[in-house]
């Protein structure tokens, strides 16, 4: 009885989708044909906070948002790195996070991709210096395409995506030849 | 003396001689040796006097008119459903006794071997003549044997008090079947001086209604407290643990298949063609059972007591084949009912098989990381890789996976359920889609528990020192599991043939029997006669076979590399057992969905630290799963029984005045009773 009286009590509690970023909607269209083209299926996105004040993270959920919905570009976040094809990593990399990234990195399948988001993925921004800071992602881990922003907008990030798969499409066409050996980090 | 009747004097003589020899052995390791001896020669000569019945139909007879003979004698008779029986209990006996040898080494400085050896081949002579038995006096005798020497074997490690509880248990429900059981064979002698089993046959025909009803139900009730079936499965759990695990591999693939002999005996030969609600019930006594043993299968991590819990599931199995045939016989549809019953006894002789092959492993694991306690385990499948290929083997099988024999079986099972939808019937129409669902739950719960027994006990890191330092076993008790092992896949490979050689058992028995010919099913396929479904295990795992080839294939052609890596942790720095995933928590979802069949109790306790109530000191949470219906059935019953006791004591009031009252008022009685009936 509670439920419905509740029910009837809160009325409608969501509110008509405002159209989205047009550019963003355009954008997504030009990642779904390139994902269909060099995956023939959806692109699978493990997402790392290496030591963010999370305000990436919040830009990052607004790309699962109703407004970009990016599963309908073929674009999802999945569990684990063993599913991944695309690391997406953000934050200054901090002391605690370091072996934790590497570790996720050799976990991922190759051919490894790699996208570095906001602009203390990519200099250490603000925490720069910082004695709690090894430095950006790439001192840790090959970066293949790093997007600027504090934070940087969910368009920014699905056009740092869209060009960084232009870059993967070369690298995979090498690693497919030479996949280098891992050793397992004891 | 015709090969027969020699076949089961050698049988005799080869269990006698095992037990009487072992008593008289010199040290503790010969009267190991010798209790095996035996035991192998028994089963041996088991074999072979069903194989002779099987081969040429005709039943092996033995009458020993002289012993005691007040009681009709001791009188042998093994037709085709007795060599059936028999056949099971020598075949899953002899690789148990040969294990056997070597895993009760351990128990030497404990135990007397001498006393273990009378028992256990005691035992399995009690078990063979169960079958073959042909009137009352040698039936009960042969069930009591097996009863009383079973408890001894329950009782070899007394000095533990879980033991002794178990022992108790196991005694009281034992007895309590043949409690039930006497008062059946009086009613159906029907105060005439009939004891053999033919007398009693022809006897049946003539009782009431009544009693055939009064006598069906003590009979379900009496071989049902044998068999396991809810709510008189409480033993099982407590009883097989305690035993020693090739005992407990016999107590569960055999003994209580013996209840379900005793059953079919009664119900379908001595009391052929009863009124439908008899199989109505044991369709709905069948599915309870197969559905609450899953379950509490479920949460139980003891190896052992998890084991347990599968017998009971399977019984009722068993069960719903049995009431789903006799339900399709009593309406007519003969030739389908047949499914139903080869399943059954399809089911009986594959659960013997598959149980005890998981008791063995079971003993071999417990052997080596002396723990029941799965949550100790882990990673026993690199240090014992036959006995986890084993134990494998047996989880697949029980699981009802093809192309193993549990799969067969539980398919003509489903097959008799389906065949309901060709009688027009509203209870049947309500029914029998309830006991497919039931069916299915369980065959789907089955599954899942395996995988938990499986992948908690073998795989992953090893969570104690004990399972760190396990080996693998002896290679007498590894050629055992193997031998099992085999045989599940070879009934399950020939399931088609198998059920062609029950075609006669079944014909041969007036409850069981189709009547009429039956079609003659191809060689490779099982199928229903009406031919509206059939099934190839062969051909299913031929095609398996060739799927998992040609995926090796498409590796090895693809040019795809194997990267050998760590376990994925969330990339934490160090690994330990510790963060593994546990029974527990592999059961907890399903325990939450059926947390009202459950009854869980939680307790969390929480200490935090005096300064400040946000550093936590420890957290202590324990959960129990206490079966509510053991407590709701038996809690009465057993507070009721002391209270009584307690009413009872005050008459032995350790006063000489009294009993001399007693005396004197016994003698005034019976000379009362005297002048009144002048």
């Amino acid at each position: 009885m509670l439920l419905f009286s509740k029910i009837w009590k809160t009325g409608i509690a969501t509110e008509m989708l405002q159209a989205g970023d047009p550019a963003a909607i355009e954008i997504g269209r030009a990642l779904e044909r390139r994902i269909k083209r060099l995956f023939g299926r959806a692109l699978a996105i493990r997402e790392v906070d290496a030591g963010s004040c999370n305000g990436c993270e919040l830009e990052i959920t607004g790309l699962t948002s109703p407004v970009y919905d990016m599963e309908r570009f073929g674009m999802h976040f999945v569990a684990s790195p063993r599913h991944a094809d695309m690391l997406l990593v953000t934050g200054p990399v901090t002391r605690n996070m370091e072996i934790p990234l590497r570790r996720t990195y050799e976990a991922v399948p190759a051919p490894k991709f790699v996208v570095a988001v906001g602009d203390c993925a990519k200099t250490c921004g603000v925490f720069k210096d910082s004695y709690a800071v090894v430095g950006p992602v790439d001192r840790v881990i090959p970066v293949d395409i790093s997007i600027g922003g504090c934070p940087p907008e969910p368009t920014d990030i699905l056009r740092g995506i869209l060009q960084g798969l232009d870059r993967f499409s070369q690298k995979r066409e090498t690693t497919a030849l030479t996949l280098e050996p891992v050793a397992a980090v004891r | 003396m015709a090969f027969g009747t020699f076949a089961l004097i050698v049988m005799v003589v080869g269990y006698a001689g095992g037990a009487c020899l072992s008593l008289l052995a010199r040290s503790q390791r010969s009267a190991r040796m010798l209790t095996a001896l035996g035991a192998v020669v028994g089963c041996v000569g088991g074999l072979a006097a069903a194989v002779s019945v099987f081969a040429t139909r005709v039943p092996v007879e033995a009458v020993l008119p002289n012993l005691v003979s007040a009681a009709g004698g001791v009188v042998i008779r093994v037709d085709l459903l007795g060599a059936f029986f028999l056949a099971l209990v020598a075949a899953v006996s002899l690789p148990a006794a040969i294990y056997g040898t070597t895993y009760m080494a351990e128990y030497e400085d404990r135990c007397s071997m001498r006393v273990f050896g009378l028992m256990f081949n005691a035992f399995l002579l009690g078990m063979s003549l169960v079958p073959c038995a042909a009137n009352i006096f040698t039936f009960v005798l042969a069930w009591e044997l097996m009863a009383v020497s079973s408890y001894f074997l329950v009782m070899t490690e007394s000095e533990n008090a879980d033991t002794r509880q178990a022992g108790l248990w196991y005694a009281a429900m034992t007895h309590l079947g043949l409690v039930l059981l006497l008062p059946m064979f009086f009613l159906m002698a029907g105060g005439s001086e009939a004891t053999s089993f033919a007398d009693l046959r022809t006897g049946a025909a003539t009782l009431t209604a009544g009693t055939r009803n009064v006598v069906f139900l003590l009979a379900l009730a009496a071989f049902g407290s044998k068999a396991g079936i809810v709510p008189l499965h409480v033993w099982l759990p407590r009883a097989h643990p305690a035993a020693p695990s090739h005992v407990s591999a016999l107590m569960s693939g055999v003994m209580i298949k013996l209840g379900i002999y005793g059953l079919v005996r009664v119900m379908f030969d001595l009391m052929p063609s009863g009124p439908a609600w008899w199989g109505g019930l044991l369709l709905a006594v069948g599915s309870v059972s197969a559905l609450l043993g899953v379950l509490y299968a479920l949460v139980e991590h003891d190896l052992k007591r998890l084991l347990a819990y599968h017998s009971v599931e399977n019984i009722g199995i068993i069960l719903i084949g049995l009431g789903a045939g006799s339900i399709l016989h009593g309406v007519g549809l003969r030739a389908l009912a047949t499914i139903g019953f080869a399943g059954a006894l399809f089911h009986t002789l594959n659960h013997a098989c598959f149980k005890g092959l998981l008791f063995l492993g079971a003993g071999s694991v417990v052997q080596q990381t002396h723990t029941r306690n799965m949550e100790e385990m882990g990673g026993l499948i690199k240090r014992m890789p036959h006995t986890a290929l084993c134990f494998l083997v047996g989880s697949v099988a029980i699981a009802a996976l093809p192309p193993l024999n549990g799969f067969a079986s539980e398919w003509l099972i489903f097959q008799s359920l389906l065949a309901g939808t060709y009688i027009s019937r509203p209870e049947i129409a309500v029914g029998f889609p309830i006991a497919v669902g039931m069916l299915a739950l369980t065959s789907g719960l089955a599954a899942a528990c395996f995988v938990k027994a499986f992948g908690i006990s073998f795989l992953a890191m090893p969570r104690s020192d004990h399972a760190a330092h396990a080996r693998e076993c002896h290679w007498s008790m590894r050629a055992m599991m193997m031998v099992l092992a085999g045989s599940c896949v070879v009934l399950g490979l020939a399931a088609p043939l198998v059920i062609r050689g029950m075609n006669p058992i079944i014909d041969s028995v007036p409850g069981l029997s189709a009547g009429e010919p039956l079609p003659r099913s191809p060689q490779l396929w099982l199928m229903v006669p009406n031919g509206s479904a059939q099934v190839s295990p062969l051909l299913m795992a031929v095609l398996l076979g060739a799927i998992a080839l040609a995926v090796l294939l498409a590796i090895h052609a693809g040019g795809l590399r194997v990267r050998r890596a760590d376990t994925w942790g969330c990339g934490r720095i160090s690994q330990t057992p510790r963060m593994e995933y546990t029974a527990s928590a592999f059961a907890e979802p399903l325990r939450r969905v059926f947390a009202e069949v459950y009854q869980p109790t939680q307790d969390l306790s929480i200490s935090v630290h005096p300064e400040s109530r946000y550093f936590i000191q420890s957290i202590t949470y324990t959960s129990h799963v206490v079966p509510w219906f053991e407590k709701a059935f038996y809690d009465p019953v057993t507070g009721g029984a002391r209270a009584l006791a307690t009413q009872i004591r005050r008459l032995q009031a350790g006063s000489l005045h009294l009993y001399l009252l007693y005396v004197v008022a016994a003698l005034v009685a019976a000379l009362a009773f005297a002048w009144w009936s002048k």
